[in-house]
């Protein structure tokens, strides 16, 4: 018995899989804190988890894992991730950066999975855009409570599952220029937005199930590219009709050329590794096989 | 150094059900992928751009391969790569899944252009073993080296 039994329905494999995976956690806030709590329990075996704040009292509303005293010690998001991570998944592959996940990308870059739980759209367009650079599936959660006057309150959300070469936020009408430019506008003025616990649940759990699907083959047919809609009133998360109306679509904003490091150079990269002073044992290993090659022959096939 | 390949899904099949295309001369299909390159400390990530097809005409009639380029054929293949700045792979199938590998005549072919003026004009160019290589779609599907 292990304790993944209960899930083996997942799949052949699918606990090694969901072992060897990846997950870049950005935005460990009410959202991703959620996301974070649940990959752990499944058993995800690695995890890039970004975010650039410590918990405050406002936070203990929704903050999974995070408690009062953590907020007294107005400890680090990231350090809150990791300790909930280690009590489930004691061997975890856990790289945290107190800091914006631009100062993750070398990180972020390795993952098979990034999951955005970010404020804001300029936020949400470059870590999209950064997913795709590096053909990376990225899964996009957000919420928002509407005041409608006379009318109460709205809560709404979103999860999108962008995959490359599929349809993207922009594609969904999520991104738009004109939603920058009002965001861009209000940069400093922005205030706390509401946010609950609940909603937040609703939206990190089914994104850790559509990252699943996507994971382990245990939905047979899982979409490439999804967009659901979450209605905190009446609690339902449905499809959006934008999705009907996307059908043979393709996505004109994130051409394929983009992938990869604009600047790399094969040559340079190779000159890096072959000027580095050599440890000592890999000296050692150097004299070895320039001694075997001379008495046997080199292998050939390494130029072409 | 290890080497990780990605590519998208939807190009992986694209790939595929064009070198299963029969050739009116040739027994097998030839084509370029083009990716972007990206560092991860010491390794490298290639990420798949786009594909090409060796068009027919560009084949040479060679009853000892299963298919041979001609002169035209990395011509376009070079100007393309330049004109891009992309990195480009040679590739073909003889079927199966898994790690892509190279076949004993893709090595043949490697030492047979083993000279001086190439290794001078294109030190990046190597054969190098893929460790891990990685369909990225639903599902994400990785195969790595044993």
């Amino acid at each position: 018995m292990t304790r993944f039994d209960r899930q083996s329905f997942l799949g052949s494999g699918s606990e090694a899989r969901l072992d060897e995976a990846t997950i870049g956690l950005v935005g460990l806030g009410g959202g991703g804190s959620h996301m974070a709590r649940q990959f752990a329990h499944i058993g995800i075996g690695g995890y890039v988890a970004a975010d650039p704040d410590a918990i405050e009292d406002t936070n203990t509303n929704r903050l999974v894992g995070g408690t009062l005293r953590d907020a007294a010690a107005a400890r680090a998001k990231t350090k809150i991730a990791r300790r909930m991570i280690r009590g489930l998944q004691p061997h975890a592959r856990i790289v945290t950066v107190c800091d914006t996940w631009q100062h993750a990308t070398e990180q972020l870059k390795t993952c098979d999975i990034i999951m955005g739980a970010v404020d804001g759209f300029a936020e949400r367009e470059q870590l999209e855009r950064f997913a795709r650079r590096y053909l990376i599936p990225y899964i996009d959660i957000g919420m928002d409570v509407h005041d409608l006057g006379k009318d109460g309150f709205l809560i709404s959300g979103q999860i999108i599952v962008s995959t490359p070469g599929s349809l993207c936020l922009r594609c969904c009408g999520l991104i738009t220029d004109e939603r920058l430019k009002e965001e861009a506008g209000k940069y400093g003025a922005a205030g706390s937005r509401p946010q609950v616990v609940w909603p937040n649940g609703v939206l990190a759990s089914t994104a850790v199930g559509l990252a699943v699907q996507l994971l382990t083959p245990w939905h047979p047919h899982p979409p490439a590219f999804t967009f659901l809609e979450y209605d905190g009133n009446s609690g339902t998360v449905s499809v959006s009709a934008h999705v009907e109306a996307l059908k043979g679509r393709i996505c004109p904003h994130h051409p394929p050329d983009e992938t990869g490091d604009p600047f790399f150079d094969i040559r340079k990269h190779l000159e890096g590794i072959e000027q580095r002073p050599a440890s000592l044992w890999r000296r050692a290993l150097r004299a070895a096989k320039a001694w075997f090659d001379g008495i046997f022959g080199s292998r050939s096939t390494q130029t072409v | 150094m290890k080497i990780g390949f990605k590519i998208a899904a939807a190009l992986l099949a694209t790939v595929r059900i064009d070198l299963r295309r029969p050739h009116p001369c040739a027994h097998e299909r030839v084509g370029f992928i083009s990716a972007g390159l990206s560092a991860v400390g010491d390794d490298v990530l290639i990420l798949a751009r786009s594909y090409r097809p060796v068009l027919d005409q560009d084949y040479l009639r060679d009853p000892s391969v299963g298919a041979m380029m001609g002169p035209e054929a990395l011509r376009k293949a070079l100007q393309w790569a330049m004109q891009t700045g992309a990195a480009l792979f040679h590739v073909h199938t003889h079927g199966g899944r898994g790690l892509p590998d190279f076949s004993s005549v893709d090595l043949r072919g490697a030492r047979r252009c083993r000279s001086k003026r190439w290794r001078r004009e294109s030190t990046a160019a190597r054969h190098t073993f893929i460790e891990r290589f990685t369909q990225v779609g639903a599902p994400i599907v990785t195969w790595r080296a044993a």
